[in-house]
This record gives structure tokens, sequence and C-alpha cells, in this order.
């Protein structure tokens, strides 16, 4: 009978371990950055140096730098993602559903890496030579483009990190739309209305779950580092157009973890990035899940 | 007139919606021809045994400490993530009305969505500044810890899965708890179980960012002990493909053909499994 009481005890002393990992992540963020907040304030965010010998650091270009490449990516991702969404639960016939349905998990699956040395060596040369140079040729007045591009820049970063979330973002939007009553749908129908006009009532019916997985894909893209830091150019600056090069706050702390030990204020500095991204990734991902948590209770 | 116009609408949407799907799976051809063209031909017998090759120079040269360091990576993550995963998984579905497990769940649900480099800087304040050294035990926790929700969440979906009557009937045999949830109850839910397990695998032997914080990965020795650097294919991919060297590329690239063909392996295996216990 004692197997009986402690097994429910044993079940509980392993779930408690993911509080434990949360809670450890979280005190190992704020112990380590506290000496940069004590030193440098709120300045540490809204300054741009990168000064190791003189110990100055501020991660405001790293910020800017994620918040491009991340808009660059859910603003390309979106539509197609959408696209995807309704053509595999509407449009396509069934064979051809289960064939798109996989193709998409596997993207999803596929390891950063591997899309990282496919961004460095296939896909930012043939962005620079068919996207970003005319753009920039034809179109350099305006301000966005007014860098003379190189192949990896926070263009590139946002094109591959489209690529990488669209799968997932997908993925949420055609479990909502399949998940439209059937009723609405006959409804929309009898009412004369063409496919694309039902199409487009529907995707208003599930509006929470696209904001939703438009936030969760956020998330991922904000928080994404090898296929980022590949592509994305890597130097500090503060960036001017979507055609320079950059940082992100993942890719900076890739980069320049391994020379951190040897200044004092370096690895405070990067987990003060860390504890930021956190934060920020924190809240976007809560605003997603409680937007899927409301479409669940609604139905 | 006013139909025709609604008519023309709807055709171009449709057609908007269709081309726009088709480009979105573009890349992931791309990717696998890119893959496969690039590297396939470096892949032989001795490309995953031997050690890399000198930057510069004749000689083939391998990913074999590489190769070696993922085994062991994965499979430590594998059995720590494995155990934490699954009970927690348990508890979460046959335990849901407690307050642990709605806490629980909500945390290993923001915990898929964390950073991976987060749990690197984690793990390196925890298991390599105190060593002072980098080291294989902090990758292999780093990486059983970004594999722990993913476990846990799909354990919870396979033993949600199990029909009420069917744990009715476990539990009025008589048996214990933990025989009925984890010898009669847990055949129910192997292939759930199973495709959880394959899920982690497939993660864990993709995953570098928590790795670059870790493991160091630069040696040319295949392994050294728990407590020392240890190189994983993912990492390698990464550095020799950001290399300056023609020939390091090379070897990315095969690397890369390696893991693509882990991870295709298991993704159809996994599919195998869904499709069995569907028919």
């Amino acid at each position: 009978m004692s197997a009986q009481k402690i097994f429910p005890i044993l079940l509980a002393f392993f779930a408690t371990t993911s509080l434990l990992i949360v809670t450890g992540i979280v005190i190992s963020l704020v112990v380590n950055s506290y000496p940069i907040f004590l030193r440098d304030g709120l300045s540490f965010i809204f300054r741009s140096a990168w000064n190791p010998v003189r110990e100055d650091y501020g991660i405001l270009p790293a910020l800017l730098g994620t918040l491009i490449v991340s808009a660059i990516a859910i603003s390309i991702a979106l539509p197609l993602a959408i696209s995807l969404a309704v053509f595999s639960a509407e449009l396509a016939p069934k064979s051809i559903k289960r064939i798109i349905n996989s193709v998409s998990d596997l993207m999803a699956g596929l390891p950063s890496v591997i899309y990282g040395l496919w961004g460095l060596y296939v896909l930012a040369p043939a962005l620079n030579q068919y996207v970003m140079t005319p753009l920039h040729q034809y179109l350099g007045f305006v301000p966005l483009f007014s860098t003379k591009p190189i192949p990896t820049n926070l263009f590139t970063a946002g094109v591959l990190l489209a690529i990488m979330i669209i799968p997932f973002a997908s993925s949420i939007i055609r479990e909502a739309y399949s998940a439209v009553p059937h009723h609405l749908k006959e409804a929309a129908y009898s009412l004369g209305m063409t496919r694309w006009e039902v199409i487009r009532t529907l995707l208003g019916y599930i509006r929470s779950s696209i904001l939703a997985g438009a936030f969760l894909a956020l998330g991922r893209a904000m928080g994404e580092t090898v296929a980022v830091a590949m592509v994305v150019g890597n130097t500090l600056t503060f960036p001017r157009s979507l055609f320079d090069i950059g940082y992100t706050i993942p890719s900076l702390i890739a980069n320049q973890f391994p020379n951190a030990e040897a200044y004092s204020y370096m690895m405070p500095a990067l987990y003060g990035g860390a504890l930021i991204l956190f934060i920020a990734g924190l809240i976007i991902n809560l605003a997603g899940l409680y937007w899927i948590r409301r479409v669940m209770v609604k139905s | 007139m006013r139909l025709n116009r609604r008519k023309i609408i709807d055709k171009i949407m449709l057609g908007i919606i269709s081309i726009l799907a088709i480009a979105s799976a573009i890349p992931i051809f791309a990717i696998l021809v890119n893959v496969y063209s690039e590297g396939a031909k470096y892949i032989t017998l001795n490309f995953l045994i031997d050690l890399p090759p000198p930057p510069i120079g004749d000689g083939g040269g391998g990913i074999g400490p590489a190769l070696v360091g993922s085994l062991i990576l994965v499979l430590l993550a594998l059995v720590i993530a494995g155990v934490i995963g699954f009970f927690t998984g348990l508890y979460l579905s046959e335990f849901s009305h407690t307050k642990l497990a709605q806490y629980a769940q909500m945390f290993l649900q923001i915990m898929v969505e964390f950073p991976t480099i987060i749990i690197g800087l984690f793990a390196y304040m925890v298991l390599v500044a105190p060593l002072k050294r980098f080291n294989a035990m902090a990758g292999a926790i780093a990486l059983s810890i970004v594999i722990i929700p993913y476990i846990a969440l799909n354990v919870r979906e396979a033993y949600k899965s199990i029909p009420y009557t069917l744990k009715e009937a476990a539990f009025s045999l008589g048996v214990s708890a933990p025989v009925a949830y984890l010898r009669i109850l847990l055949n129910a839910a192997r292939h759930g179980v199973l495709t959880a397990l394959l899920v982690g695998i497939a993660r864990a032997a993709g995953e570098t960012a928590p790795l670059l914080l870790t493991i160091l990965g630069t040696t040319f020795t295949y392994f050294g002990g728990l407590d020392q650097p240890i190189n994983a294919i993912p990492l390698l991919i990464y550095n020799f493909a950001l290399s300056p060297y023609e020939k390091w590329h090379q070897v990315a690239w095969g690397a890369a053909a390696v893991l693509l063909t882990i991870i295709l392996a298991i993704f159809v295996i996994s599919r195998l499994i869904v499709r069995e216990v569907k028919t």
C-alpha cells in the first residue's frame, strides 16, 4: 500500500523540476547581470557602445537589430503562413494536404544550424544579387535601402528567420482554421459567397489564433541564435538601414561569449542582454499563449 | 456585371493564396537539394571516423570526434530528460487537477519557447564556471533542459489520449498505481511515449546554441571524460562554416548532410509510428 502513496509524491517531485529550472534560469540571469545594472543603470539598455578595453557596454544596437530582424521576419512570414494554412486546410486535395503538412512539420524540425549553413552560402548571395542590390540601385534614396548591401546583413537574417518560422505560425493557424464549426462555413456559402469571400470571413473568425501564431512566431524569431549569427554580419554598429550589417542579442552573446571571461564587465553585459531578451520574449509568448487559451475557452 | 467582378476577384485571390503557399514550401526543397548536392559527396566511412582535416593541405579528414561527441551528448540528454520528462508528463496527465500540475504545465509551455542560448548561459553558470573548464556534462545538461518540455508535453498527450474506460479497467484489477501506470497503461500509450522520445532526440541532435557556451568543441580528441571539452556535429558545422578555410566549408557541408540524414530518419520513423496508431 505504501507504493500507492509514494508514487504521486514521486511524480510531483519530477513535475517540480520544471519550476526549479525556470526559477534557476531567472536567478542566474539576474545575479549575473546585476553588476552592469548596478554600475550603469538603465543607460546600459539605451546606449550604443561596445568597448571592452574601456569596459563600456550598451546594447541598444543589438536590441534594435533584434527588433528589426524579427519585424522583417514576421512581416514576410505571416502572409505566407496564412496562405499555406488556408491552402492546406481549404484548397488542397486530401492527398496533397497530407504531403504539405508533412513537409511543413519537417521544416519546423530542421536544425537551425542547417538553415544557417544554407542561409550563409546559398540564400545570402542569391538575395544580394537578385533582391538587395537592385533595391539599393533603384530605390537607394529610400532610407530603408540606403546602405550598399553585402550578402550577410540584417535583411538576410530577417528573410532566413521568416523561412524558419513559417511552418510554425502556419500550423497554429491551420489548426484554428480546421476547427471552425462546419455550420458557419455552410451558412457563409448559403449566402451565395464566393470561395474567397468565405475564406476571408473564416480568417476574420479566427483572428485571435492568427494573432497568437504571429506572437509565438515572433518570440521564436527573437530568440533564434545560430542561424542569425551566421548571416547577420556580427558588427555592433547602430543600424542605419535594412541592409546594414548588425547584431541581435542572441548572436551578440554567441559571438562575444568566448572573450567575455577576459574582462570584468562583459559577462554581466551579456547576461544583461539575455535578461532583457528573456523579459521581452516572456511577454510576447504569454500574450500568444493567452490568445490561444482564449480561443480554446470560447470553443 | 457585379457578379462577374466578384468571380474575378475570387479567382485572383485563390491564385495568390496558392502561389504564396507553394512559394513558402520552396526553401525546404532547396535546402534538401543543396545540402545533399554539396555534402553527400564527402560522406565515406573514413569521413565518419577520422579526425577533422588540417585547414590547409591534403588529407580527407572527417568528423569522427564530433559524431562520437554528439552520440554521447544526445544519449546523456535523453536519459536525463527522458526520466524527468516522462514522469512530469505522467503527472500532468493524471493529476491535472492539482495546482502544481497547472503551474508546471504553464512553465513547460514557456520553456518550449525559451531562447536556447539562455539555457546555455544557465548551464555555463552552474556547471562550467565552477569547474573553470568547458565540459561534456554541462552540454548534456543544457540539451536535456532544452528537450524536457518537448518530452513532458508529448507524454502528457499520450497518457491523456488513453480512453477513460481503459484506465478504469487497469485500476479495477486491484494493482498498485505504479503497476497500472507503468506496465498496463504504458503499453497503451507506448506509441505516444516513443514519439515523445524521438522528438527529444531530434531536438537534442540538432541544437547548437547552448553548446557554444558549454562544450567548447574545438578539441581534436574523441572523448576525454565527462569533465572535459567535447565536440558535436551542429557545433562543428557552425564553427567550420564560419571559418575562412574552403576545406572546412566542405567538411561543414558533409557534416550537414550527415545531420540531415539523422533528422530525416527520425522524422520518417516517428511518422510510421503515428500511422500505425491511426490504422
